[in-house]
């Protein structure tokens, strides 16, 4: 187990050394989110189920800090241990491939944190937002978590050139987690753009952890949080074969 | 009567990459316990094929690896080894120190800050401690790097072209260290291009071209065989042949 301790610590020390690009820089970005179109135009948009609308993009702004975070880290840090090599120190090592999978993605889940902690703080102090159901908070941000810190392991992994990985981020998760009801309920959007948000994962994970902040979503908290498991398993899977195999990583 | 396993059995090795190259083919090699191995060849002969193959960093295609009689891929196997590889491939976020302790804390070592201590002492680091990879000289993070494939006590230590581009003063200082390395009992595996270096280091040296094994033996057995003065000469007509 020492390997995985050393892996984890190695994977969080590199987000702690570069902690004005990791966790401040989205931190800001987000307040800023929250600042501008809650408390400076939040007064003239209406609230969404009697939430001040201040209150209620909080949850979302934070999910989407935080994936992208956990994606990005892993998706970076693998890309440029596979890059420069020093991948092989951890390849040669007398560790697991479970070992291996898991201290990659825990690098992923400590920046997402800081970052989700950070806001939480933040949010809390400008727009007081509650916490009614922490339990389904803790469990919708976990699965959300382990979602996009495989993905962003899988991308690292599978990427030739630094663009690979910020492809995914800017061309897919970005603009699913702007049309997956950060800033608006999809209720109010017409058909067929209401029919079609459901077909976007990001929206049942940003609709999980609003349930956990204010009790109440546009669907079911259990349709949202097995969604998220529906997917979270089988990426987490994907990038513990990869390590298993050595697929792309040993060729 | 108790034989002492191998440092390295390879039998029947085979790698063939996905674009078709064959780069090992039917590889057999037996490295003895304690000894000092040179591997010759020319620039893609093999050679770091099968040094990424030992190490795990590489699926084979077929074929059998064992490090002191436990499988390549097993966890005591690969606690026996340590690579040094041909190009420097440190991580860029840690500094000369860190590089070690977490190197050996992926290795699962206990003392891991006396022994990193130790090693940069040993490779003359002590002013460069605190400095990240990046921030080093080529000498420095050359050194680096042979301390890092040494700082778990591996019995086997595999050096893959560890003088290529350094200067006099470094590969002599070097030489030195793995001399002492081999005389504690460490079985070393050295490939490089400079032929003084195979003979002047190694008890025993293979040529390896294509893949294959084209001959084995000491030096002077290898002037023998082929009926020439000069290792440069048994080298020109091991790979002409």
């Amino acid at each position: 187990m020492s390997g995985l301790v050393w892996l984890c610590k190695r994977e969080t020390l590199r987000v702690s050394k570069l902690w004005t690009q990791t966790v401040l820089a989205p931190v800001i970005s987000s307040i800023l989110f929250i600042l501008v179109f809650g408390l400076s135009l939040g007064g003239r948009i209406q609230g969404v189920s009697d939430v001040d609308y201040e209150i209620f993009i909080v949850p979302g702004l934070i999910t989407m800090g935080m994936v992208q975070a956990a994606y990005a880290n892993n998706a970076s840090s693998i890309f440029q241990a596979r890059f420069d090599r020093y991948i092989h120190d951890v390849l040669s090592a007398p560790m697991r491939p479970w070992q291996i999978t898991l201290g990659y993605t825990v690098g992923g889940i400590f920046r997402a944190l800081a970052i989700g902690v950070s806001l939480l703080v933040l949010s809390v102090l400008l727009v007081d937002v509650p916490i009614e159901r922490p339990f389904a908070l803790v469990a919708a941000v976990s699965l959300g978590l382990v979602l996009f810190s495989a993905l962003g392991v899988v991308a690292g992994i599978y990427a030739e050139v630094w663009d690979h990985t910020t492809f995914i981020a800017n061309i897919v998760i970005l603009p699913l987690a702007f049309v997956g009801g950060v800033f608006y309920s999809v209720e109010v959007l017409p058909s067929p753009w209401e029919e079609l948000s459901h077909f976007n994962p990001v929206f049942y994970l940003v609709n999980a952890v609003r349930f956990g902040f204010l009790g109440e979503s546009d669907v079911s908290v259990w349709l949202s949080l097995g969604v998220t498991a529906a997917l979270a398993l089988p990426v987490y899977a994907w990038s513990q074969w990869l390590f298993t195999t050595g697929k792309r990583l040993k060729d | 009567m108790f034989r002492e396993h191998p440092a390295l059995l390879l039998e029947n090795l085979s790698k063939q990459y996905d674009d078709g190259t064959v780069a090992l083919e039917g590889f057999d090699l037996e490295i003895p316990a304690g000894a000092f191995f040179g591997l010759l060849g020319p620039n893609g002969a093999g050679k770091t094929t099968l040094i990424s193959a030992v190490c795990n960093l590489l699926r084979i295609s077929d074929g059998e690896i064992s490090v002191f009689g436990h499988p390549h891929d097993s966890m005591e196997a690969r606690r026996s080894i340590g690579l040094a590889e041909q190009d420097i491939n440190l991580d860029r976020f840690l500094t000369a120190r860190e590089t070690l302790i977490y190197h050996g804390g992926y290795f699962g070592m206990d003392d891991l800050e006396a022994r990193a201590d130790e090693m940069i002492e040993a490779f003359g680091l002590q002013s460069k401690r605190d400095v990240r990879a990046p921030k080093l000289s080529g000498g420095q993070r050359r050194r680096l790097l042979l301390a890092r494939a040494l700082m778990h006590r591996p019995r086997l230590v595999i050096l893959d072209e560890p003088t290529a581009g350094v200067d006099f003063e470094l590969r002599t200082e070097l030489w030195r260290y793995i001399r002492r390395l081999h005389a504690e009992g460490t079985t070393i595996l050295l490939t490089t291009h400079y032929l003084e270096e195979a003979e002047e280091l190694c008890d025993e040296i293979a040529l390896i071209r294509g893949g294959r094994l084209i001959a084995r033996d000491t030096a002077d057995g290898l002037r023998d065989h082929f009926a020439v003065d000069r290792l440069q000469d048994v080298y020109v007509k091991a790979m002409a042949s």
